[in-house]
């Protein structure tokens, strides 16, 4: 074994060693770590292309399948997106969009970003790919589930996009698929397009039930030696958070569209009250749609969670690597993530507040809703005192942090108004609400997951990307977007309502039209400059500079494999012994700014480190 | 805090935050598969949950009068209507399958595989019987007229709501009665002595199988009773 | 270039574009300039902590940019920071909510002396009720619409008999006089939304919903549907006229009441019959 091996693992002989430190205490006492509880994972090692490749059940493969899976659904819902800013700037130009097609685009797209697009691609990929390794387990606690889990997803976006083949097309009853108008005449796609859309989501969530059991057992059980819970990278935390979010929040959604679907299928009257329609009293009757819609928001807000607390992890990390600089308050940082996962279980009706609920509800939900920001805000001061007298690398990475924090600030700032309940009665269904989740839910994560693929391509794939073209892809990207929501907000001012069709030329207030111009030309730089991070991908899979070991010089565990990209199992022989958390940079005392979390103290005796 | 604390914990919530929070595992002594299924029931709960607070708030706010669950679900024995004679029998079946199913875990952590096995039969051929008694049910309503959309005796919803729930937890149980057949054989067969592997993983059977399993018909036992209460005896 | 000089050209530019933007409130109508004041307050408050943490984190981009060897501060916590983080956040939240919660708390208490409106949503149109003389909407059912009785009110209800009918989407109101809208939908969700207004409430079937508003200013405004309610729902416009006592009495004096409607329709009724038994 060579010398570098001795970074990754320490073997037992060592810690019985017999030399003393300078205060006169044995090595072996200071190196000391707690022997294993469990006996070492039985992997199944696939053999054929197939098992291997495509019915793998290896995590890391898993992650890549959900990651690809995922970014080829956010292309759709991007390319639709193009469509509906098109039918919205230059109306004139797009003929052939219909009413119809454009409901049945905004529905898609809102569906296909929130939950097939950044859900799968935090949990599922990220979730998959990071979570083994950053805890020290060579796979995940069920790698046959796992595997299953991933197919359920693939099958759900299989049939989600069959919905646009069927006749009358794909639902376009709007994202948040409200009844009675999701299944009645007058909305696009109630018919076939609604059911297939219904059937999705219950894959969709079974899928995820499978996967998510995974990745928090694993978190919990699995772990390596010297690996405690405040030693796990906030990656994780935030994950996994998440991940007990969506084993929660996802009931009530599946709930919601087993209801939905009797109501259509079977005319059972759930949601369906008595309806006059064409000059006919529909056969339902007595149902109630705002049980609908306390059920699914009671999914849909932990679900925006479920999207926000990865980022907010994953955002930790990569400002700590960048910055050479511990991350600032972690065990705050870590109650944080989870009593804003908790705290979201108690405000979903913040999405009702015009609904035509018990009036009496707005108190308490504008109160707790407000109260989440508390610990939202302290993560955000957290972020950029971590920047204080740091030691800052300004690559492409980093410049995608500091712009995750412009927005997510921006976007949140913007959740404090509707989020009060008086101030949100104007403001509610205009494109205020709309500016305010797509900068908070869509760029601000965003920036995170590029991030990070910049910052863990090198482990994938052995190759760097070009920080040239990166930061070209940066600048494009987060000037445009915020080009294109910034604006936005002040259309809501004026009062335009969402999902309108076509923008009103009123008299009574001012012209929006420039501004519309204006946001779809922006709209179609930024997803054209996407192609910039794909050509940088393609050609470095190929020709990128090799990454070496470790190249960002990182602490935490996934860069500290023997084999750099991981192998099947992780670890090789020897599972790794954990001795501190992932965020010693720049110990005082220390001979290099960064200390790995498998380094013993042995190693680093003169090294004045916090004990973790 | 070095690893050597674990060795004496500190009382209190100190402690416990220590052992919870401490390397490689939180919940000390769990197999993989039990953690998973407690997980996976909080989950179930919650969707049980939601179709019976659903169902609550239908019946809370109908406008047209609900249908009296005495009257509906009376057994007609010689001429005379016994309310809820039959849900009490499906009860009174399900809960000792619970029983059978507790001394089955207890008999196959002493290693008392043929009594272990016969108890994990008579909880399944329990299960069976509470499936057939629900379709039996099932059968005389719709009979009777009770649809989905709509039924004789009163509000709409009453049908949807009883078909719904009633069809989700029946499907539970049959899930549960189908392992348990399953197991039942492969306690039989010496599985979980030998330590032969699963068909869906990599890992050694154990008896801890047959526990993680009891979880499982404890919890579909568990939202029977609430069934029970909420549907039937409202 | 320096990255931090773009960020603080965005922050500069998102400044600037707030107080020269074209895009601002319509004109307030109506009473609830607090929901105006509110949001001005929101912007103060929460535009203040966007600003400084931008700055400050474009500041620390500047002066802590990588140098081999810095010296680099170790501190992983600092308790009295995160203290007085926290007490700071949390005034400033309640500062926002305390207003917002009075605010609602008037929102949500309609004054006693309010005019009750129907506003009867359908796709894609609005029609309007009002109480008439007895000053009571007579009650109704969505089954019992047809096209004599297109507002389904009871026959039976002595209430109903003077109730206005307003077949158009165009409603008038007297300014300075607060109304109560009382929403109700046919088929499916809208939402009676006048920007001028500030206020606004989803229709839901099957339920009454309501909000009240005092319009006090005189002029034309716009109704815009804010519930999508299918392919029609950009389309779903109307019209609100407020204007003084005068011209107000004129316009109710020219509109149906359901007594009438039903009179004309027995006379019509009448006439067919007498037609066809002289045809025979």
């Amino acid at each position: 074994m060579s010398d570098d091996h001795k970074e990754n693992i320490t073997p037992l002989e060592a810690q019985s060693s017999e030399s003393t430190t300078e205060s006169g205490g044995s090595i072996k006492d200071i190196d000391y770590v707690r022997p294993a509880e469990v006996a070492d994972q039985d992997l199944y090692h696939g053999h054929s292309f197939i098992t291997k490749w495509i019915f793998c059940q290896d995590a890391k493969v898993i992650g890549v399948q959900y990651f690809l899976t995922a970014v080829f659904t956010g292309i759709v819902g991007l390319i639709l997106s193009w469509l509906m800013r098109m039918q919205l700037g230059f109306p004139e130009l797009v003929p052939f969009i219909t009413a119809e097609h454009y409901y049945q685009f905004v529905t898609m797209h809102g569906m296909i970003m929130v939950v097939y697009f950044l859900t799968a691609l935090f949990l599922g990929g990220f979730g998959n790919y990071l979570i083994p390794l950053m805890v020290g387990a060579r796979d995940m606690v069920f790698p046959y589930v796992n595997m299953v889990s991933f197919w359920m997803f693939f099958v759900a976006v299989c049939v989600l996009m069959a919905s646009f083949f069927v006749p009358g097309g794909p639902t376009g009853s709007g994202w948040t698929l409200y009844p009675p108008q999701a299944i009645l005449e007058g909305t696009p796609g109630s018919g076939l397009g609604i059911i297939l859309m219904l059937v999705s989501l219950c894959l969709f969530v079974i899928g995820f039930t499978m996967g998510g059991l995974n990745y928090l057992i694993t978190v919990l059980q699995a772990r390596t030696r010297g690996m405690t819970l405040m030693r796990m990278p906030l990656s994780v935390w935030g994950i996994i958070t998440a991940t007990a979010l969506a084993m929660l929040a996802f009931p009530a959604l599946l709930v919601s569209c087993i209801m939905m679907t009797l109501d259509k299928v079977l005319e059972t009257s759930f949601f369906m009250p008595t309806i006059l329609q064409a000059g006919e009293v529909l056969d339902y009757g007595g149902g109630s749609p705002i049980l609908f819609q306390h059920l699914f928001w009671f999914f849909g807000h932990p679900e925006v969670y479920i999207v926000a607390l990865p980022a907010f992890g994953i955002v930790s990390d990569l400002i700590s690597v960048h910055a050479r600089k511990n991350i600032f308050g972690y065990r705050m940082m870590v109650w944080a993530i989870v009593g804003i996962g908790a705290l979201s279980f108690f405000v979903w009706a913040h999405h009702m507040y015009v609904s035509g609920m018990s009036p009496w509800f707005g108190f308490f939900f504008a109160t707790t809703t407000l109260i989440i920001a508390v610990p939202t805000a302290l993560k955000v001061y957290n972020w950029v005192i971590t920047l204080w007298k740091a030691n800052i690398r300004m690559n492409t990475i980093m410049l995608f942090t500091l712009g995750f924090i412009v927005t997510f600030v921006n976007g949140g700032i913007t959740g404090i108004f509707l989020g009060n309940v008086a101030v949100d009665v104007p403001l509610s269904d205009t494109y205020f609400v709309i500016a305010h989740f797509h900068m908070v839910m869509g760029i601000a994560p965003l920036m995170v997951i590029m991030g990070a693929v910049y910052h863990w391509f090198p482990l994938v794939t052995g190759r760097m990307l070009s920080e040239k073209l990166g930061k070209w892809h940066f600048w494009f990207t987060f000037l445009g977007a915020y080009s294109i929501y910034f604006p936005m907000h002040y259309l809501g001012f004026i009062g335009v309502p969402r999902r309108y069709f076509e923008m009103y030329d009123s008299p009574y207030v001012t012209s929006a039209v420039g501004l519309n111009e204006f946001i779809t030309v922006a709209a179609l730089i930024v997803g054209l400059s996407q192609f910039i991070f794909i050509y940088n991908i393609v050609v470095s899979l190929r020709m990128g500079k090799p990454a070496g070991r470790n190249p960002w010089k990182a602490n935490s565990l996934e860069w500290l494999t023997p084999e750099l990209p991981p192998a099947h199992g992780n670890w090789g022989d020897k599972l790794p012994v954990v001795y501190r958390w992932p965020y010693d940079f720049n110990v005082p005392g220390a001979k290099e700014d960064y200390i790995t979390q498998t380094t013993p103290p042995s190693e680093v005796l003169g090294a004045e480190v916090e004990k973790t | 805090m070095s690893d050597h604390t674990l060795d004496k914990l500190p009382g209190g919530y100190k402690g416990m935050a220590t052992d919870m929070s401490s390397d490689q595992t939180a919940f000390k002594g769990v197999q993989w598969g039990k953690a998973m299924m407690w997980i996976f029931l909080l989950s179930d709960t919650f969707i049980f949950s939601c179709f019976l607070i659903s169902y609550m708030k239908g019946r809370a706010s109908t406008v047209v009068d609900w249908p009296n669950p005495s009257e509906v679900f009376a057994l007609h024995v010689g001429g005379v209507p016994v309310p809820l004679l039959l849900i009490a029998i499906m009860t009174f079946v399900l809960i000792t399958s619970s029983g059978t199913m507790a001394l089955a875990v207890k008999y196959g952590y002493e290693r008392n595989r043929k009594k272990c096995a016969w108890l994990i039969l008579a909880t399944a051929i329990g299960g069976l019987t509470f499936v057939g008694m629900q379709v039996f049910e099932w059968s005389k309503l719709i009979h009777e007229g009770v649809r989905p959309w709509e039924n004789p005796f009163g509000a709409k919803q009453f049908g949807s709501f009883f078909f719904m729930i009633t069809g989700f937890h029946g499907t539970h149980v049959s899930i549960g009665v189908i392992f348990l057949f399953i197991f039942a054989r492969k306690t039989f067969r010496g599985d979980f002595d030998n330590g032969k592997r699963g068909f869906f993983t990599t890992m050694k059977s154990d008896y801890v199988a047959i526990e993680i399993l009891g979880l499982y018909w404890h919890f579909v036992d568990l939202v029977w009773v609430f069934i029970f209460a909420f549907f039937y005896l409202w | 270039m320096h990255a931090g000089f773009i960020f603080l050209a965005v922050i500069i530019g998102s400044i600037l574009f707030h107080i020269f933007t074209p895009w601002w409130w319509t004109d307030i109508a109506s009473n609830w300039g607090a929901m105006d004041d509110t949001i001005n307050l929101t912007f103060w408050i929460g535009g203040g902590v966007f600003i400084l943490v931008c700055l400050f984190m474009v500041y620390c981009t500047f002066k802590f940019s990588y140098k081999e060897g810095r010296n680099v501060e170790y501190k992983p916590e600092d308790h009295k920071l995160e203290k007085i983080l926290t007490v700071a956040t949390t005034l400033g939240v309640a500062a926002l909510l305390a207003p917002g919660l009075i605010v609602w708390n008037e929102f949500i208490n309609t004054p006693k002396n309010a005019l009750n409106i129907e506003v009867m949503a359908w796709q894609w149109g609005w029609q309007y009720r009002l109480p008439g003389e007895d000053g009571k909407l007579g009650t109704a059912q969505v089954g019992k619409i047809t096209d004599e009785n297109p507002f389904g009110i009871n026959l039976d209800d002595p209430n109903g008999k003077d109730d206005v009918l307003v077949q158009s989407d165009e409603l008038h109101l007297k300014t300075n006089r607060p109304v109560q809208i009382l929403l109700r939908s046919v088929d499916v969700l809208h939402n009676f939304y006048v920007p001028q207004f500030r206020s606004k409430m989803d229709a839901i079937p099957g339920i009454i919903t309501y909000y009240w508003f005092e319009p006090n200013k005189v002029g034309e405004y716009e109704v815009l549907c804010a519930e999508y309610c299918g392919v029609g729902h950009y389309g779903m416009r109307g019209k609100v006229v407020v204007e003084n006592e005068q011209n107000y009495e004129n316009w109710l004096e020219e509109q149906e009441t359901f007594s009438s409607l039903i009179a004309k329709q027995k006379k019509i009724e009448f006439k067919t019959t007498k037609i066809a038994k002289n045809d025979n």
